[in-house]
């Protein structure tokens, strides 16, 4: 898996400046994990990576890292 | 999957009707923030609700629908032998059924069937099932199949969640029994298992209502709603619809012996605009053959598929043929797919419905 694809991926989603986050950045630090990204989060793993992801699942995740984890080829 | 073909039925009718009251999702800007209501608005596709002020209850839309439909199609009401009333926000908390008040609103006979069916987004296509089935099992030839809720009264005013996206509508689809050759074709399935991701936890039997239901606190996010209002837990029902729809259509799909490129329009229920697209996106179908009602009417439940013919393909269903595929999902969770060739049939454009009109009984 390309990480630096997936870390572009979420600067798009969750609308943070190019080259601005990292894996071990909080999700909730962002400002921007909320309920219509998270569904954008689903839907985006769901296009880009083949993933369905449980929703519970995501709930757990604590970082950008977090994120990546499920949606890496099993 | 369950799969059903139904044969010498056609559809020659279908009508919505909404009521006539406008809420521009600006209206919510003073609560949420203007930011985040056009953030919301651009994901959801929802620019107004058309909105019951409190009187208009699911059958004085329905009823509105079907009196438009049977003036439009030159139906004597005493002809039609039976009506069936789908919908999740019925007039009474449980008896009596609101068909049989139906019945008697719309001057049809005594000698006339008619029951509920609680559904909701999948309502509208599981309500074709039975109707095409009654007619083509048992011998009817007319069948009125009212389709509709109320659903932004369910929602609380300060849950973000459902109250920008749900609007009120009601329908009327005929239904008769044909001659030729028609073929009407279904997929249904269940998943109770997301029985409580689209829930009303308070005011039936498994949880009366009581001092503390309709107090409203502090849930997930910002949301603050009660047990009596409606909760929606859209991740769960994103992922839902990822993992059941693509399916649902290659069912119809091979069941129809049709390829996505024969069918002229993809009608799916209007959950919301993201998810409708994406879902499109994944299966591969134009979008310009997946109309999309939400920005004026948003999501109006067991409406949604009339409420996107009434008010987008209309002028297409009243001049020729075409091929249908219609999708509804969701609540339950249930779902159903119908494929059908339809048209021209009567389909007025959609009636609006003034809150005086509501049922004084």
């Amino acid at each position: 898996m390309d990480e630096k694809t997936f870390l572009a991926n979420m600067e798009e989603l969750l609308e943070c400046i190019p080259g601005s986050l990292s894996l071990e950045q909080s999700l909730v630090d962002t400002g921007k994990w909320d309920s219509l990204n998270f569904v954008s989060f689903l839907a985006m793993a769901h296009s880009k990576y083949s993933k369905r992801v449980a929703p519970a699942d995501l709930t757990g995740c604590k970082t950008v890292g977090d994120t990546m984890k499920l949606v890496r080829p099993s | 999957m369950a799969v059903a073909k139904i044969h010498g039925v056609k559809v020659a009718g279908v009508a919505s009707a909404v009521p006539a009251t406008v809420r521009p999702l600006t209206e919510f800007a003073a609560q949420y923030g203007t930011d985040e209501v056009q953030r919301i608005s651009q994901s959801t596709g929802v620019e107004r609700q058309h909105i019951s002020l409190g009187k208009l209850c699911t059958s004085d839309l329905c009823a509105a629908a079907a009196r438009r439909l049977l003036t439009d199609l030159q139906w004597d009401p005493t002809s039609v032998e039976a009506v069936i009333l789908v919908s999740q926000t019925f007039d009474f908390p449980s008896v009596p059924a609101t068909a049989c008040t139906l019945q008697m609103r719309l001057g049809l006979p005594s000698t006339c069937a008619a029951f509920d069916l609680a559904l909701g987004c999948s309502g509208h296509v599981y309500g074709l099932w039975i109707a095409a089935s009654l007619i083509a099992a048992s011998g009817l030839n007319r069948v009125l199949l009212l389709a509709g809720d109320v659903a932004s009264r369910t929602c609380s005013p300060l849950d973000r969640s459902t109250s920008l996206l749900f609007g009120d509508a009601g329908s009327a689809t005929a239904l008769e029994k044909e001659n030729a050759d028609s073929e009407m074709v279904f997929s249904l399935g269940t998943d109770g298992t997301g029985w409580n991701n689209l829930l009303i936890p308070a005011g039936g039997s498994r949880h009366p209502r009581d001092e503390g239901s309709a107090v409203r606190r502090h849930a997930e996010g910002k949301n603050i709603r009660s047990l009596e209002d409606v909760f929606m837990n859209g991740a769960e029902i994103f992922a839902f619809t990822l993992r059941e729809v693509p399916p649902l259509v290659d069912s119809l799909l091979a069941a129809s012996h049709w390829t996505r490129e024969q069918v002229d329009y993809f009608v799916f229920h209007q959950a919301n605009k993201f998810m409708l697209q994406h879902l499109a996106k994944f299966m591969k179908l134009p979008l310009d053959k997946v109309p999309i009602s939400l920005q004026e009417y948003g999501n109006t439940s067991s409406a949604s598929i009339p409420v996107t013919i009434n008010s987008r393909l209309a002028e297409v269903v009243r001049s020729r043929s075409v091929r249908l595929a219609l999708a509804g999902f969701g609540v339950g969770y249930s779902w159903a797919a119908c494929g059908l060739n339809c048209g021209p049939i009567v389909a007025p454009d959609v009636v609006l419905v003034q809150e005086a009109e509501a049922w004084s009984c």
